[in-house]
């Protein structure tokens, strides 16, 4: 894994929760079909990790409802949707994400003036 | 595939996750990656790095779900650790044996000699027979032996022979008990593998 690469999955693995959440704003969905939303979104790889252990605790802090149900032409999947709890979350991480967005910004942007006035 | 799934099943079980929400974990893993193998994917696709370590991933997915009962410790069977004892034991006394036998024969003692040779010779019991540097066989073996100067086994080799295979053998178990039985290494392991520090 690259340098690069690597510090993406580091920081999308900091922020897989809100991105999963956000794409569970689109319609209820099974893990794979999640994984594709991420993917359509442009976060094309999934890193170190995989989303189910991510799913599984947003499921165990009660921030997302399951159910199982059929899925186009295959076997019935579990299906996940945000509970009101996990729609608090996503509003509260998304303040989050963009006050530390905005520093880094700031941070990195000093750092360019610098380095290519 | 199903091998990936079936090393997370043996993994859930040994972590004590009740046998449903095992079924349910495992049936929701194999749809998405056959729906991904379906699509020209891989398991990469649906796992990212995880595909390669399934033991690693089964325990970070249980343990963020919350779904770990008493782990069923990786422990060897009751009479493992018997026999070990037995073996080691064994293997000891006989280097430490042969050790002495060559030892003592390499300082000329009539130890030395009636090691070296056992002689037939009527009369009683007289192993180490003083200044003869010879071993006796007594009583009524000697007797039908009739004295005959019967050249005994020269057990030097032997002994040079035990003692290579006995160090040999505490070699190799002291080496299998530090890699695979019980060394603090394993534990080290054993910890990392139920504390997944890992998302």
């Amino acid at each position: 894994m690259g340098q690069t690469e690597g510090r993406r999955s580091q920081l999308l693995r900091g922020v897989l929760d809100l991105c999963l959440l956000a794409v569970m704003g689109d319609g209820p969905a099974y893990g794979y079909e999640m994984t594709k939303r991420l993917r359509a979104r442009g976060l094309s790889t999934v890193g170190e990790g995989s989303i189910y252990p991510v799913l599984g605790r947003l499921e165990r802090d009660r921030l997302v409802e399951t159910h199982r149900a059929a899925s186009n032409g295959g076997p019935p999947r579990k299906y996940y949707r945000l509970s009101p709890e996990g729609e608090r979350a996503l509003a509260a991480g998304v303040s989050e994400w963009q006050a530390v967005r905005d520093a880094v910004d700031g941070a990195l942007g000093l750092v360019k003036a610098e380095v290519m006035p | 595939m199903s091998e990936f799934v079936d090393e997370c099943r043996r993994e859930w079980r040994r972590l004590g996750v009740p046998d449903p929400v095992a079924s349910e974990m495992a049936a929701d893993l194999t749809a998405d990656l056959e729906e991904a193998e379906a699509e020209g994917g891989s398991p990469e696709d649906v796992l990212g790095n995880s595909a390669f370590d399934p033991r690693r991933f089964a325990a970070a997915w249980a343990a963020a779900r919350g779904v770990t009962g008493a782990p069923i410790p990786e422990r060897p069977s009751p009479w493992r650790a018997p026999i070990a004892i037995a073996l080691a034991v064994i293997l000891g006394v006989l280097t430490m044996g042969a050790g002495l036998a060559l030892l003592v024969g390499r300082s000329g003692s009539s130890i030395a000699f009636a090691t070296r040779r056992i002689v037939a010779v009527p009369g009683p019991i007289h192993l180490f027979a003083p200044g003869s540097g010879r071993g006796v066989i007594p009583g009524p073996l000697g007797r039908v032996l009739g004295g005959t100067a019967v050249t005994g086994v020269d057990i030097h080799p032997f002994a040079w022979m035990l003692f290579i295979i006995g160090l040999t053998g505490l070699g190799v178990f002291a080496f299998l008990y530090w890699s695979h039985g019980g060394g603090p290494r394993r534990y080290r392991r054993r910890e990392r593998r139920q504390n997944p520090s890992w998302n």
